[in-house]
């Protein structure tokens, strides 16, 4: 059965991924620092084009063209650093030691073969001796997650509900051992208690088979759920980063501001939600010199149009931002587009 | 007022070794939406939620029950007249990346709606060129720049309130918004969704509001009246604010304690309720529909159907209504 070593510890550093495009070379992901600490889940969290879905193709070092890694390192304990890494050692690596649970789980199974079928075919493509034993794996790991093992290795994916195929997606990242794990939108277009379900599932299963876990989400309240540090990305940036009670009591990025303001709640006043002013940028739009997000930041200063923000580090929490540590009252801002 | 009695409606599916199998979407709906009000319909895929809003915007056909709008049963007229009276509602539709044709202007997709609309009215072509603009600027467009362009030079905010300024092309009474901002970047929904309340507001058109998330519910109207779908049955129904406050249904609790919980802002409900898992939903039995994943079902429960009861300002079918506090509530409260 499973065999449980320390949880390993993933270090990005300096890390640009650019994009080509018309307009020449684009950044998707810039100078990006992000470790996360053995054992723990951390989320990233950001809008479409932030650069959160590039960063997390990163840790297996599968960017593809017209994306290419420009610059940085990925070392993970025990790999070394994925980056250096091709071949057969790049694709052995992959499912070994980093588990992926890709974006839609829901089609990135083969409508052609049952579960099972595929579950071999990812032993014998990691030379696994002992197809058996694998098998047993996975029904554990099934069970583990609330499902009939056998029932869903015979089944072809079109039988399986929304919420299963993720769990089942979960299964083949897991059931190599792999001790890295990231998770790309692991509950977007699932049901409200279905969500609910597979976030209590990522919890169990990363404490119980002591993982480090990346779990990349648009929806600031399915990481606030599960994860234990959170990073926020805006325009290829990780402009804050920090234990996720933290980070969402009391941000410090006025962008993290910005978004925990425009989630509408529960309970509370509802006329204190308001939506940030303009639109995430895209490759083209972003600007090449300065803070990226200056354009929506309602704290913006002349420093903010010449010099990028430095991350800061201070209390264990990182913020890029150059109005960070200045106390402004906020201004009221007319909503548009 | 639009106003549906018993409203049933039944897919079937073709094909299958065992030959067609039979899909029940709506099991006797009732609902209204006054002029001018807010009404969310809040449930999971394969609730009907979807399927509703489609037979009220006149877009889907039902099997039982009455449709009545202003007074006028639809089912007594003939096709071509209940065209008018559809005419006032009009579906806002979840993906703005497919909603507008890709090879046409925004100018060219606002203007056949208007000159339709023109030629129903009496009045001038003009009249159709500048209500464009007048639309696009209700929406919270700069019709210079948007009138020209094609759909994938915006943003999807854009591109969803040009979808809205669409609809209101038609002078509709009611706007049906299915799951109108699911699509969109987060920190632009609530943009979307204070333009609906907006609408609303400014110009009084009822909004029906199609969603999973009971929050964008809230937000859209709080003076609304909320119905919880259960497998095409309303299981709970009341003033949006009531029901989410003091929710009394085993399944709407199920709802409100899935969602998120922001910690560091909020702590989770002290009795957050979480239904039973079971592989066996395809076939109910006699009883409750929510029984077989109810984590408070007697035998009851299992023998007969609870149905949609008034209790205090609010309904629902249930046997054992109980209020439980399931939502998160913010730290400082």
């Amino acid at each position: 059965m499973t065999v449980h070593t320390a949880a390993p510890e993933v270090r990005i550093r300096d890390l640009t991924v650019v994009y080509k495009t018309p307009a020449g070379e684009l950044p998707a992901v810039r100078g990006v620092d992000l470790t996360l600490a053995p054992g723990t889940i951390t989320g990233v969290v950001g809008e479409s084009g932030s650069g959160k879905s590039t960063l997390a193709l990163s840790l297996l070092n599968a960017v593809q063209p017209p994306g290419r890694i420009a610059a940085g390192s990925v070392e993970i304990d025990g790999l070394g650093d994925v980056l250096t890494l091709w071949g057969e050692d790049l694709r052995r690596a992959r499912g070994r030691q980093v588990g992926y649970v890709f974006q839609a789980a829901q089609n990135s199974l083969n409508p052609l073969k049952t579960i099972g079928k595929q579950l071999l075919d990812l032993g014998r493509s990691h030379d696994v001796a002992d197809l058996r034993a694998l098998v047993r794996d996975a029904k554990d790991l099934l069970a583990r997650m609330g499902m009939d093992g056998a029932r869903v290795l015979d089944s072809y994916q079109h039988e399986l509900s929304g919420g299963m195929r993720q769990r089942v997606g979960i299964m083949l990242a897991l059931v190599l051992n792999a001790k890295v794990v990231v998770l790309d939108e692991p509950t977007t277009a699932l049901d409200m208690i279905t969500q609910a379900t597979i976030l209590r599932i990522i919890r169990e299963v990363h404490e119980e088979r002591a993982l480090t876990t990346l779990v990349i989400t648009h929806d600031v309240g399915a990481v606030a759920e599960v994860a234990d540090s959170l990073a926020v990305m805006y325009g290829g940036r990780v402009v804050e980063h920090g234990p996720v009670t933290e980070v969402l009591g009391n941000a410090r990025h006025p962008y993290t501001q910005g978004l925990i303001r425009a989630i509408p709640r529960l309970s509370g006043d509802l006329s204190l939600a308001r939506a940030l002013p303009g639109r995430p940028p895209t490759l083209g739009t972003l600007p090449g010199q300065g803070c990226v997000f200056r354009e929506r930041c309602e704290r913006r200063m002349e420093v903010c149009e010449t010099d990028d923000p430095l991350p800061v580090n201070r209390d264990g929490r990182m913020v890029a931002c150059h109005a960070a540590d200045r106390h402004l009252t906020l201004v009221e801002r007319k909503e548009f587009v | 007022m639009i106003t549906g009695i018993g409203i049933t409606k039944t897919f079937r599916q073709r094909g299958g070794v065992l030959g067609a199998r039979e899909v029940p979407a709506l099991r006797g709906v009732d609902f209204a939406i006054d002029k001018g009000g807010a009404v969310s319909f809040i449930g999971e895929s394969g609730s009907g939620k979807t399927t509703l809003g489609r037979i009220i915007a006149g877009l889907e056909t039902h099997d039982g029950g009455e449709i009545v709008i202003d007074g006028v049963p639809m089912s007594s007229l003939r096709h071509r007249r209940r065209q008018p009276y559809f005419r006032r509602i009009q579906l806002i539709h979840q993906d703005p990346y497919s909603a507008l044709n890709p090879t046409r202007t925004i100018h060219q997709t606002l203007e056949a709606p208007l000159r339709l609309r023109a030629r129903q009215t009496g009045r001038s072509r003009s009249w159709a060129d500048a209500r464009a603009g007048e639309l696009l600027s209700m929406v919270g467009l700069d019709p210079g720049y948007v009138l020209p362009r094609y759909p994938h030079q915006l943003s999807g905010g854009m591109r969803q309130r040009v979808v809205i300024a669409r609809a209101l092309t038609m002078d509709p009474e009611v706007l049906v918004a299915d799951e109108a901002v699911s699509m969109i970047d987060v920190s632009l929904r609530l943009g979307i969704l204070a333009l609906l309340k907006d609408l609303r507001e400014r110009l009084g058109v009822g909004v029906l509001f199609i969603t999973h998330d009971i929050a964008t519910a809230r937000y859209i109207g709080d003076d609304g009246e909320l119905y919880v779908l259960y497998r095409g049955q309303v299981v709970e129904r009341g003033p949006t604010e009531k029901i989410i406050a003091d929710p009394v249904h085993p399944y709407t609790q199920s709802l409100l304690s899935a969602i998120p919980v922001l910690h560091g802002l909020e702590r989770p409900g002290a009795e957050r309720v979480v239904p039973l898992e079971t592989q066996r939903e395809a076939t109910p039995g006699p009883g409750c529909l929510f029984a077989p994943r109810c984590p408070f079902a007697t035998e009851r429960c299992e023998r007969e159907t609870p149905a949609l009861s008034r209790d205090g300002q609010t309904e629902h079918a249930c046997f054992h209504p109980q209020r439980r506090s399931v939502i998160p509530v913010g730290v400082g409260e």
